[in-house]
């Protein structure tokens, strides 16, 4: 377990004042003039070193990312970071945690990682229904501007660096990447096709990272506990801490940071009170937020809470929002409602996804009433298997991949459930 | 008309061999209102056992002068005799009207020509200049 | 040069080329609904979806990818097979099965590709979506329920028209594609999206129900509804033209027509001269060809004939009138109708020089007096892509909306005289400067100080002619090279106060001042100068006889016969070849080729396809200054600029409706 020394986000739960002075009691804002001034090549360096991967579900260095920026700007265009506050995923709510009771962690690493960039300034992008977070970010934004942290001459480095924060009009679309930079630049909020990438033309056709805001907040830190300190959590890969959240069937949901890796019987045991009515109660885990597929009980107990340990299980550690299911969960309702949830957030711009997801959601709904045919079982998995891999954007595979995990592990449920609505109509018949 | 029409014409009533053949064999059950009088065979069944009806019309032999009531009884519909067994006609019931076919009273659709109206445009159809228009 | 194999093939493509344009080049054909070579890549409709190694194990967009050195691509794998049947299947679940009663029916790429590349029936078991219908004005005819949200007219009015007019409206499966409340898409362009839709959701609303695309016989043929000489492909079916396509030119229109060339076609069925019209007591009564040309040859003109072609005429009826006063011994022949007399010695000086594809690349524009987008709305689209490429454009005379970035000067022509410094040094530093001269800069006079200013910023340079008069009539360009001008303009005929004018099509001229006169009119529409004539011979309008036109930047065109002229009319040729023999002269040819014949040997250029040669820009006048007003534009309705527009249903309803909407709104309130 994660001694409370090393933990990153100490304000987790509010129990101190988010502003500016308590920040900086917690150590925020911490001479960042120094890690401004270890330049540039260092910070992505440490980075690199540390292992991060990013936190906004997909995984991929941080370090790596950030060192695709261009070096010097070939043709006057700046670059942009742009911030991922987009907290849309269902079983998310570890951003708004962060935003709501530590913002200036964020506004730091937003300085740390848009200097390490050579970003001109930094868009956080906060989800639409996120109010209250919304405010306390403006304000945050606001007291580190009065402080002389952001803004020209940023924490006095001699580096101009601006924080505006844009707030979302509450489209799950949004939190993809390219559709971000569309939604920031004032259109319609759809993914753009890749190539080219951000990190070529993002933002206004400027060199733009998108990173989630997890991933940008632990950055300060990092700097100053180094590299090794942060990699010193975790499997090899997999390096560092993280936040979890954990929500459904267990005693005491909660958000918490712990190593990456940890078990996932510990990860409950030990800050969730345990499964309800016992581990022999439990039925099925969502390990990563909705988007990734189910993993069955026998299959999730002892694995390592970790990117490459749920790929093992045939999940993925996505946002690591845990969504523990029990034995008295409708699992075929559970997903279904994920279904309904990728119809209803999918953009419409490009066609497996748009006519795909209201396809299998629909199906979905007879296989939770049983009003099908067992053939459709499988005619639901082609429909998945035609629209995973066939859109522009991850949402097609996020849709196709709850249901493929559903198949997968309980098709007899579905099978039992349409022969029970045979069996009941053949009784009504006679 | 004379006998010597009945010889070199078919189209009013019945032929002459009609005529011998429905007094021989046929038993006249009715006249509906327009003199048309009704036969059935008296060796009831026909081979597909059915009971073998006709008519014998006062005047144009022209399938459209058998009122409702008894086409029904002529077609094999019901076997009552309408006379006595339908019920009285209703008043919104339309009187026969004789079928006009290959007279002047013929329906003309709308647009026929015969009509007087104005046709569909069709491909090809244009409106002049005129200078007074 | 990257080098890619494409099903086994290798085959080196072009820099930029996509893996779609490589498929291509290597003869495959890749399946696709929102690609279109002239709009920008969505990648929406996941149609063309390829297998490409190196790159991720799943199908790849192909119109989207950039080829590159040493890929594999595959069209013919099992995993692309699967992809493109799934795609088609999506596509169609939500598609209703109505092609029966489908306009496109037939030139539907759904229809096609769902032969060739779809499963063969589908599974979906759901109930469909219905879309409620949108109104998209009176041209376009909206059936929701068929879109497949491939964008394609959302990038068009973004990208071409420039006017941000249709959109998408929602998200997910209830998405819709619209116009903004509602409104009828205005631009003079709009219709295009009828042609770029892939399936039947936006079709014709003139054309609706008409027929079926097999039925119809395709003539290839030249717009005339204004100088650009858009190419078109005239589709009719018996006697009548049911609709007019645009056909691909490049150099011309592109693939684009204006509303107006693809619509006014209705106008050819109404007000239609079919008989022959002879004035007695002041009144016009019906005759017969004979009646027609004795009375004409009692008139005894002798010479003293004069011709004025109108706006649409073909280049051969032109000849054959030029030819038959030649033999009655005048020359008393004129096309600019409304009096303009530019000087006509060098059509160098009145032809659009840097061609209509050429503008594109020009870096500083001046137009002088042109209302581009109603004068010629495809030139517009080049200027605009020239603005979207980073010219500077300066328009002089009256504003009207642009749909590209540009600067008004004023309308006061005086401006040329002393322009802004700005504007001097930014058309002096240009590499490819351009000045554009309109109709209304012609009719005040500004051709002299733009040929100075032409000079003084030496707009003609080593492959590239910056000089450029942009005409509104079709027939222009090729009226002045058969030498239908004279010094004076029309003045010069009203003052040889003729004894008998033969009007070809001519509406716009003011037959008042041609008292006296015996006035023929030879023409196809019942219009101002059928009123004013006193004998009315029916002639044949464009699609109803061969011809030969030139458009503004001088481009030889041909163009065939689609139909028969209605009822007694006749190609116009004809008519006057019938005329010499009723004034007793001879002409000299008896059959259209002879005539053809005829003419390409008295002006060589018109027999070439093609770019005429003019020769080089003449010298400016010295101290020539520029003076008035342009206040207004020649064209007042562009809906309505000429005869055949003018009787057309729908072009009368769009100027109503689309130009005048507001008026009636307000009368209303």
């Amino acid at each position: 377990m994660l001694a409370d020394k090393d933990r990153i986000f100490t304000n987790l739960y509010g129990f101190q004042s988010w502003r500016l002075d308590a920040a900086r009691q917690r150590g925020d804002w911490d001479n960042t003039k120094d890690i401004l001034a270890k330049g540039q090549d260092a910070i992505i360096d440490e980075i690199k070193a540390s292992g991060l991967r990013g936190r906004g579900g997909a995984g991929f260095p941080t370090g790596m990312k950030w060192s695709f920026m261009p070096k010097e700007s070939k043709d006057g265009r700046p670059s942009f970071l742009v911030i991922n506050a987009d907290e849309s995923e269902p079983g998310s709510c570890k951003d708004r945690e962060i935003i709501r009771h530590d913002p200036h962690k964020l506004i730091e690493g937003a300085l740390v990682a848009g200097f390490a960039m050579r970003a001109r300034a930094a868009y956080i992008y906060i989800r639409g229904e996120y109010i209250r977070e919304a405010e306390t970010l403006f304000a945050a934004v606001a007291e580190a501007y009065d402080a002389g942290l952001i803004g020209k001459n940023a924490c006095g480095s001699g580096y101009d660096f601006d924080v505006f924060v844009h707030r979302g009009a509450g489209a799950y679309i949004c939190g993809e990447e390219t559709a971000m930079i569309e939604s920031l630049e004032g259109k319609k909020g759809q993914p753009r096709l890749k190539p080219p990438f951000p990190a070529g033309a993002g933002l206004y056709g400027c060199p733009t990272t998108v990173n989630n805001v997890e991933s940008i907040a632990v950055a300060p830190t990092i700097i100053r506990r180094g590299a090794s300190w942060f990699s010193s959590f975790g499997r090899e890969n997999n390096k560092g801490t993280k936040l979890f959240q954990i929500s459904g069937h267990v005693e005491k949901p909660c958000v918490v940071e712990d190593a990456m890796s940890i078990p996932f019987r510990e990860l409950i045991e030990k800050h969730c009170g345990g499964i309800r009515g016992g581990w022999d109660n439990l039925l099925a885990v969502i390990p990563g937020g909705s988007s990734v597929p189910l993993v069955p009980a026998a299959e999730i107990m002892d694995a390592p809470m970790d990117f490459d340990g749920l790929k093992a299980v045939g999940s993925g550690l996505g946002t690591a929002a845990v969504i523990v299911m029990d034995k008295s969960t409708d699992i075929v309702r559970a997903i279904s409602r994920i279904s309904y949830f990728y119809k209803h957030e999918s953009c419409g711009q490009c066609t497996p996804c748009r006519e795909g997801t209201g396809w299998m959601w629909r199906m979905m709904e007879r296989l939770r009433t049983g009003d099908a045919a067992v053939e459709e079982i499988d005619m639901l998995q082609q429909v998945t298997k035609q629209v995973e891999g066939h859109t522009i954007c991850a949402l097609g595979d996020a849709a196709a991949w709850p249901i493929q995990g559903l198949i997968r592990h309980f098709r007899p449920e579905l099978e039992h459930r349409i022969a029970v609505r045979e069996a009941a109509l053949q009784e009504a018949a006679e | 008309m004379g006998i010597l029409g009945k010889i070199f014409t078919w189209w009013d009533g019945a032929t002459i061999g009609t005529s011998l053949f429905s007094s021989m064999n046929g038993e006249h059950v009715g006249t509906d209102a327009q003199g048309n009088k009704y036969y059935r065979a008296r060796k009831k069944k026909t081979v597909e056992g059915r009971e073998r009806r006709w008519v014998i019309y006062d005047g144009a032999n022209d399938a459209s002068r058998v009122p409702a009531e008894w086409h029904g009884w002529l077609h094999g519909a019901f076997d009552d005799l309408p006379e006595s067994n339908l019920p009285p006609a209703k008043i919104w019931e339309a009187d026969y009207s004789p079928n006009a076919t290959g007279t002047t009273g013929a329906y003309r659709p709308q647009g026929a020509l015969e009509r007087g109206g104005q046709r569909a445009r069709a491909t090809g159809d244009y409106e002049s200049w005129a200078p007074d228009a | 040069m990257p080098k890619v194999t494409v099903d086994g093939q290798e085959i080196e493509v072009p820099a930029g080329a996509t893996v779609l344009q490589a498929c291509e080049l290597a003869g495959k054909e890749v399946p696709r609904f929102c690609y279109h070579e002239r709009l920008s890549i969505a990648g929406n409709c996941r149609m063309c979806l390829v297998e490409v190694k190196p790159g991720p194990p799943k199908p790849q967009a192909s119109c989207a990818l950039p080829a590159a050195d040493g890929q594999e691509i595959r069209t013919d794998s099992e995993m692309v097979k699967k992809a493109r049947e799934g795609v088609m299947e999506f596509l169609l679940i939500n598609h209703p099965l109505d092609c029966p009663i489908c306009d496109q029916g037939g030139e539907c790429d759904l229809q096609d590709q769902s032969v060739a590349y779809g499963r063969g029936g589908s599974r979906y078991d759901e109930n469909k979506r219905a879309v409620t219908e949108k109104y998209m004005g009176p041209l376009i005819k909206t059936a929701m329920t068929r879109c497949i949200h491939c964008t394609r007219c959302v990038r068009f009015s973004e990208e071409v028209a420039g006017v941000d007019e249709i959109g998408a409206l929602y998200r997910g499966e209830n998405m819709q594609i619209t116009t903004y409340l509602e409104r009828a898409a205005e631009h003079e362009l709009s219709a295009n999206v009828i042609d770029l839709c892939p399936v039947g959701a936006l079709t014709s609303r003139p054309y609706a129900y008409e027929a079926r695309p097999w039925e119809l016989k395709k003539t290839l043929s030249i717009d005339v509804s204004d100088a650009v000489g858009a190419n078109i492909r005239v589709d009719s079916r018996g006697r009548e033209v049911l609709r007019v396509l645009p056909r691909i030119n490049d150099d011309v229109n592109e693939e684009w027509i204006s509303d107006k060339a693809r619509f006014q076609v209705d106008g050819l069925t109404r007000r239609r001269l079919d008989k022959v019209w002879i004035r007695k007591d002041g009144k016009l009564a019906r005759a017969s060809w004979d009646e027609a040309f004795r009375a004409i040859a009692a008139v005894n003109a002798g010479a003293s004939v004069a011709a004025v072609a109108g706006d649409l005429v073909d280049c051969e009826t032109m000849f054959a009138a030029k030819k038959l006063l030649g033999a009655l011994g005048s020359t008393l022949i004129e096309s600019r109708q409304t009096g303009m007399s530019y000087p006509v010695d060098n059509l160098a000086a009145v032809n659009f020089n840097s061609t209509l594809a050429g503008i594109e690349e020009a870096d500083a524009i001046l137009i002088v007096g042109s209302h581009i987008r109603w004068e010629a709305p495809l030139v517009n689209v080049r200027l605009r892509k020239a603005a979207k490429r980073g010219a500077k454009i300066f328009l002089v005379g009256a504003e009207w909306e642009t749909t590209f970035a540009a600067e008004f000067l004023g309308e006061d022509l005086t401006v040329l005289n002393n322009l802004p410094d700005y504007v001097n040094d930014t058309m002096k530093g240009a590499e490819r400067p351009a000045v554009i001269l309109g109709g209304a800069a012609l009719a005040n006079g500004a051709l002299a100080p733009a040929l100075a200013l032409a000079e003084g910023w030496n707009l003609v340079r080593e492959g590239w002619n910056g000089f450029n008069v942009l005409h509104m009539a079709a027939a222009r360009m090729g009226a002045l090279m058969l030498g239908f001008a004279q010094a004076g303009g029309i003045a010069d005929l009203i003052a040889a106060k003729p004894k008998l004018l033969l009007a070809l099509g001519a509406d716009e001229v003011n037959f008042a001042t041609f008292d006296g006169a015996l006035k023929v009119y030879i023409g196809h529409h019942g219009d101002k100068g059928a009123a004013a004539a006193d004998i009315v011979l029916p002639g044949s309008a464009y699609t109803e006889k061969p011809g030969t036109y030139v458009n503004t930047e001088g481009r030889v065109q041909y163009a065939d016969k689609a139909v028969f002229a209605p009822g007694d009319a006749r190609e116009d040729w004809t008519i006057l070849r019938a005329l010499a023999d009723a004034l007793g002269v001879t002409v000299g040819f008896d059959s259209f080729p002879q005539l053809r014949a005829a003419m390409v040997a008295e002006v060589p250029a018109l027999g070439v396809e093609g770019l005429a040669n003019y020769g080089a820009l003449p010298a400016a006048v010295a101290g020539a200054k520029a003076e008035g007003r342009i206040a207004a534009y020649p064209i007042k309705d562009f809906y309505l600029t000429n005869p055949i527009a003018r009787s057309s249903a729908t072009m009368q309803e769009c100027s109503s409706e689309l130009l005048h909407g507001e008026d009636v709104l307000e009368a209303a309130e």
